[in-house]
């Protein structure tokens, strides 16, 4: 309701222009063009405007006007068009919804019209002292002309896409770099950016040096996503949190956009630290006042420093309050299966729980049965491990790799084992552990380094259980060794069990020694002279896809193999106690009756009667046949991973240890 | 040139810039008048000026439009003021436009004094040094034009607002990316806040609600003492202005909340030395007038101090003065049976009055036995002033209750530890209470039933062998079941004293010790007391388990009187057959009395 419409007037006056003669004609060209220049219709000049769009305008002068007078007017009019144009600009940028830059855009253009209005009334006041002809009045436009002309280009393309924020800095950047070839005019329309980039400079102040973003129209660069909260990290696989709760925006000003990464990182090491509830401040100095300086080289420097401050103050935080280092050493302690006795005694007391099947196994209890293994070994020295819980999948290791597509575990054999997943899987085959990570520490241990982590452990996990079937096995076999059976079913099964332990060993010995330690050691050095918190995420994601690949977790083939041939070793630890067993109860169960209590096997064992030994031979030939079967078995599979090794070798080194290490069981026999 | 001008203008220039310095007063000239029908100042139609003249007047005019409005705002709020009708905020506005539109009137003095001198003409020349013509007008008139254009803005879409809310309002249109803009808005805030930063100031270090016109964001309550922690006060998020974050008005209310706590519930005098402190500390003398907007941080950093020495404060009362923690413990001990001996006396003491219907019994005599269970245990040794509090109470009965049923013991906290053990938390402990002592109840019972059968299992002798033989069978079958029932409620009883109360109450002593205010403190006692219901099943999701529970203590019940009556009857048969060493017919009817509840449990 406050804009006037300037199109309500009648017409100039009635007389036309040319009754009065040259001179007068003269004084009153003069004075309308002295209201023209601010933007009002005189008596013989009327602006026209094209409905619709508000910047095309023209200014018109009564036809029957001196010729040479009409053409001096003609001159001007450029300049009083530009005045509408950006008096019409300013005025609808000032409005509150337009942002803080086009605010301060604004207020520069109208501190420009400030100068151009008294101008006029400089001129006027030379007119009215009759001092002022035409032509006078064309050379005194002359200094505003230029820079009105180039601020009326810049306004018509900033009005054309109504831009805002960040864009505006870059078009009036743009524009004065287009037009630096006039001193005058870039050097106005530098002092435009600077006043227009001051807002924004406030911004880019708070958020670099307390990390906070006070954007009331969302016109920086760096876009706050709300609705992801910290607590995500724990449960978030893919840890969106830390990518994507600040991001940058395509609009970057450029003058910032070779700094925007570095501060957005700075703004959010802050923002990690007033998480934790740990106010910091950059230090703030006169001189690292981001508006008070104009060249983009000390904006650069300002925000170095206070990158460096930041990253350091927070690597401090999380290395020494929030004690990463412990932490990661914990993880490993339980994880990656370094601790020993606390593993030998959880999977002898979990063991009955463990052999069932997975929707039957109760949780609470396994974290019970945990937490007893955790107490009573030397785990309990450990200050976290209280964050262990323990949990069951509903699936096995390969089919939850191929659940995980971003793992590059390829695709090419994951449609076959939906066929091969077994049916009768065990809380053996799905167990694993899981590790309570408190914010801030889950920025670096988050839910999708803990699934690698707990990948690991479930391959490491079933491979020590078939280390334990087998060896199991073998203490039976230990138990009737006193017997002789050359040549029996026995002494080939002693064989091959001892080939399978083998097998296990070099296996569990490469994962173990080869893989786990010598990353960990790397990735703890590194870790130890790292810079900044986004090094140490580096540091630790790459050493744990360096894991999860030389474990082969990564190669379906090999893991497929490596599944296989486990498969085969615990169908053959179970077969032969039972089978060893079975045929060794026979004597056991007549010498009950001659001796009492005999509980060790061995002993009735030892009477080799003949009787025995002929129940045994009769035997022989039902119980070699399963197991030269299983011999047949392993040994055709373990032969396969040959070819594979050794063409994946090339391409993959480390897989030449484990060939050396597995395969030479296969040469030996 | 000049007969031309004159010619077309009806009127000249000078008195045209006059009529406008009078519309831009908000008054009516001569010829330039306020036209509803267009909504601003125009040139009267009739006077014929040139066209480029008259739309000069007009947009010169526009500030004369906003003048009327802001000054209309200005003279309507000064006119209700007399009624009391305008908040402080509202006042301060009021003022700080007042102030602005001084400084407009100065400009305008200026001007009129200008517009005296004459314009000099292109033909006729005066030597005239200021003059004004409308074009110099309208280079005056631009600044101004810019702040009355701000104001006029802010009165459009405050005038309804109130007290916080309309500091809230004017605080979002400060942030403006123009210099003058925010400067304007600063200063005008500046003073707009101030009346706000004072009631936060004494509100803060005094207690005191100074807010006549309901405009602070705090909102007392006249309420009894006991609630005035939960109810007294509370935030009216309406009146909070958007510069003071919630978390900051959280704490501003609980300060003051504190001051008040102090005051009226712990008659304490001494917080004042705290606060006094508190304001010394952070630089702002307790005189009024100490803070303005943009200083938020030292109004926050008035206030974490004034909480932190304030809370500090609080804590200390409850925890010296009335000695919270003592409290509780006397409240594990006697409602939560933490003091065996004290339990046990009195479990034997009230047992055989209780076993009487709930009707007949006066608690009269059960406060008696109380006080005679307290002297003869160790809790005489204890502060009389919480003997004094511990109290029986007999719940509201119906037919056929037993004495059981109704007695239970209260503690009396008194003003003001009963803004912490309010009714329900007090509710909470007796329900605790009533399951604990139920569970003495059976033990103690089942400790009778062992006391029975104790003597008798060797005093069969005399017996006929038959009957001996089944009796023997008989006990031995009691014997095990007890035994049974023993372990079922030792280890009950072992999980709910050890388990439940000892761990909750290691970590409520934990975090009492790190409780930072009063808050924090019923935070506390509010888990505490959830971690015992939950985990003693007496919570929402343990239900059935419960009821399963009861059963089972009950079957206990049972299952004593049943022995009692068989050893009765045991010592009642043994007692005839040596009077005529014949054997009773009605035994095996009592034996099989007996083992109905056998099965079940």
């Amino acid at each position: 309701s406050k804009g006037f419409s300037m199109e309500s007037f009648s017409p100039g006056l009635d007389t036309p222009i040319a009754c009065y003669d040259a001179l007068l004609q003269e004084l009153i060209v003069i004075d309308d063009l002295l209201s023209c220049l601010v933007g009002i219709e005189g008596r013989y000049v009327s602006i026209k405007r094209v409905r619709g769009n508000e910047d095309c305008i023209s200014f018109q002068i009564d036809a029957s006007m001196d010729l040479a007078l009409q053409e001096s007017a003609k001159r001007i009019f450029p300049l009083c068009e530009s005045y509408l144009l950006v008096y019409q600009f300013v005025e609808s940028r000032s409005q509150f919804k337009a942002g803080l830059v086009n605010h301060a855009f604004a207020a520069a253009l109208r501190a420009l019209l400030l100068d151009y209005q008294a101008m006029v009334a400089q001129l006027e006041h030379q007119f009215r002292l009759g001092r002022l002809s035409i032509q006078g009045l064309w050379f005194y436009c002359q200094p505003m002309m230029g820079s009105m002309q180039a601020l009326s280009i810049v306004i018509k393309k900033a009005s054309a896409k109504s831009i805002v924020g960040s864009a505006l800095l870059n078009l009036l950047q743009s524009q004065a770099k287009a037009m630096a070839g006039d001193h005058v005019v870039r050097s106005l329309l530098e002092k435009m950016i600077q006043s227009a980039s001051s807002a924004y400079l406030v911004i880019l102040e708070r958020w670099v040096y307390e990390g906070v973003i006070d954007d009331p129209h969302g016109e920086f660069f760096i876009a706050e996503d709300k609705s992801l909260q910290k607590e995500s990290l724990s449960q978030d696989y893919d840890a969106k949190y830390w990518r994507q709760r600040y991001s940058l925006k395509d609009e970057i000003p450029s003058f910032l956009a070779s700094a925007a990464e570095t501060i957005l990182t700075t703004g959010k090491y802050l923002n990690v630290m007033r998480e934790c509830g740990h106010t910091i401040q950059v230090p703030m100095s006169e001189n690292t006042k981001l508006m008070s300086s104009g060249s983009s080289h000390h904006y650069l420097e300002c925000i170095k420093a206070a990158y460096e401050f930041s990253s350091s103050e927070l690597l401090n935080l999380i290395k020494e309050k929030y004690d990463l280092m412990g932490k990661l050493r914990s993880i490993k302690h339980y994880l990656l299966l370094d601790q020993g006795d606390f593993l030998v005694h959880f999977m002898d007391i979990a063991r009955d729980e463990l052999i069932k099947r997975p929707d039957e196994i109760s949780v609470e209890k396994l974290q019970s049965l945990l937490e007893l293994a955790l107490r009573t070994t030397a785990a309990a020295a450990d200050p976290f491990h209280e964050d262990l819980t323990c949990c069951v999948e509903r699936t096995t290791l390969l089919k939850r790799l191929s659940t995980l597509k971003d793992l590059k575990f390829s695709g090419t054999v994951s449609e076959k084992d939906d066929v091969d997943e077994p049916v009768n899987i065990t809380g053996m085959d799905t167990y694993s552990l899981s590790y309570k990570v408190q914010w801030p520490l889950s920025l670096v241990i988050s839910r999708k380094a803990l699934t690698k982590y707990q990948l690991i452990f479930h391959f490491l996990f079933h491979c020590k259980h078939v280390n334990r079937q087998l060896c199991e096995a073998w203490q039976i076999h230990q138990g009737i060794r006193a017997l002789n059976m050359k040549g029996t079913a026995v002494s080939v099964s002693s064989l091959l069990c001892r080939s399978m332990l083998k097998f296990i060993n070099s296996l569990l010995h490469y994962l173990t020694f080869e893989v786990l330690e010598p990353n960990w050691h790397v990735m703890h050095n590194r870790l130890l002279g790292a810079k900044s918190i986004d090094e140490v995420i580096q540091y630790h994601d790459f050493f744990l896809d360096k894991c999860l690949r030389e474990c082969l977790l990564l190669s379906p083939v090999l893991l497929m193999k490596m599944e296989k041939l486990k498969s085969i070793c615990l169908q053959y630890a179970a077969v032969t106690q039972w089978l060893i067993t079975s045929s060794i109860d026979i004597p056991k169960t007549d010498a009950q009756s001659n001796t009492s209590h005999e509980t060790k096997k061995s002993k009735p064992i030892k009477r080799r009667n003949p009787s025995q030994k002929l129940k045994l031979a009769s035997e022989d030939r039902s119980l070699v046949e399963p197991i030269l079967t299983f011999e047949k078995d392993f040994t055709s599979q373990l032969r396969s991973l040959r070819p594979i090794l050794s063409s994946s070798a090339q391409a993959e080194p480390y897989l030449t240890h484990l060939a050396q290490l597995i395969l030479g069981v296969g040469r030996d026999q | 040139f000049g007969n031309l001008v004159k010619e077309e203008c009806e009127v000249s220039e000078e008195v045209l810039v006059r009529d406008v310095l009078y519309a831009s007063q908000g008054i009516d000239g001569k010829f330039v008048k306020f036209d509803k029908s267009v909504d601003g100042y125009v040139l009267a139609e009739s006077v014929r000026v040139p066209r480029a003249t008259r739309i000069m007047v007009r947009k010169v005019c526009e500030l004369g439009w906003l003048f009327r409005k802001v000054k209309g705002y200005v003279s309507e709020t000064v006119k209700s003021l007399a009624a009391e009708d305008v908040g402080t905020v509202g006042q301060a506005f009021c003022a700080a436009l007042q102030d602005e539109l001084t400084e407009y009137y100065k400009l305008l003095a200026v001007l009129e004094a200008q517009s005296m001198n004459p314009i000099p003409s292109v033909t006729e020349s005066v030597s005239s040094g200021n003059y004004l013509s409308l074009r110099r007008l309208s280079v005056w008139f631009a600044e101004p034009m810019v702040k009355m254009r701000l104001m006029a803005l802010l009165v459009d879409n405050c005038k309804v607002l109130k007290g916080g809310a309309m500091a809230g309002a004017i605080h979002m249109h400060a942030q403006h990316g123009d210099p003058i803009v925010h400067d304007f808005m600063k200063r005008l805030l500046r003073r707009v806040c101030s009346p706000l930063f004072e009631m936060v100031r004494t509100w803060v270090l005094e207690g005191e609600l100074e807010d006549i016109f309901m405009e602070f964001f705090v909102l007392g309550q006249p309420v009894k003492a006991e609630s005035l922690w939960t109810e007294g006060y509370q935030l009216r998020s309406a009146m909070l202005p958007s510069f003071i974050s919630q978390s900051l008005a959280h704490r501003i209310l609980r300060t003051g909340k504190s001051i008040n706590f102090l005051r009226v519930c712990c008659k304490d005098r001494s917080w004042a030395d705290a606060a006094t402190e508190a304001a010394a500390v952070t630089g702002t003398t307790t005189r009024r007038g100490g803070l303005g907007y943009g200083e938020t941080d030292a109004l926050e950093s008035l206030v974490t101090e004034a909480a932190r020495r304030i809370d500090k404060h609080l804590m200390d009362v409850v925890y010296r003065q009335y000695k919270f923690k003592e409290h509780c413990l006397a409240i594990k001990r006697y409602l939560l049976l933490g003091q065996g001996d004290f339990v046990q006396y009195l479990m034997d003491i009230v047992g055989p009055e209780l076993s009487e219907p709930a009707n007949t019994i006066s608690s009269f005599k059960l406060a008696g036995l109380l006080e005679s269970a307290i002297r003869s245990s160790s809790a005489q040794y204890d502060d009389p002033d919480i003997l004094d509090r511990l109290r029986v109470k007999m719940m509201p009965h119906n037919i056929g209750d037993r004495g059981w049923d109704v007695f239970s013991l209260e503690y009396d906290a008194r003003v003001p530890l009963n803004t912490l053990f309010t009714e329900s938390v007090m509710t909470k402990y007796l329900r605790i209470f009533n399951f604990l002592w139920k569970l003495r109840r059976v033990e103690h019972a089942l400790i009778g039933v062992w006391k029975t059968m104790k003597p008798n299992s060797i005093a069969f002798t005399k017996l006929p062998e038959a009957v001996k033989l089944q009796l023997i069978l008989a006990s031995r079958r009691c014997q095990v079941l007890w035994d049974e029932m023993n372990h079922f409620i030792t280890n009950l009883q072992y999980y709910i004293m050890f388990e439940v109360l000892e761990v909750s109450w290691s970590n409520f002593s934990s975090e009492m010790e790190a409780a930072k205010d009063l808050d924090d403190l019923l935070a506390a006692h509010e888990k505490y007391l959830h971690s015992i219901v939950e985990k003693s099943l007496l919570g929402e999701r343990s239900q059935s388990l419960y009821k399963t529970l009861f059963v089972l203590l009950d079957l206990v019940l049972r299952f004593r009187s049943h022995a009692d009556r068989l050893y009765e009857g045991v010592n009642e048969l043994q007692a005839r057959t040596v009077e005529s060493s014949l054997p009773s017919r009605d035994k095996p009817n009592r034996q099989s009395s007996k083992k109905t509840p056998v099965p079940g449990s």
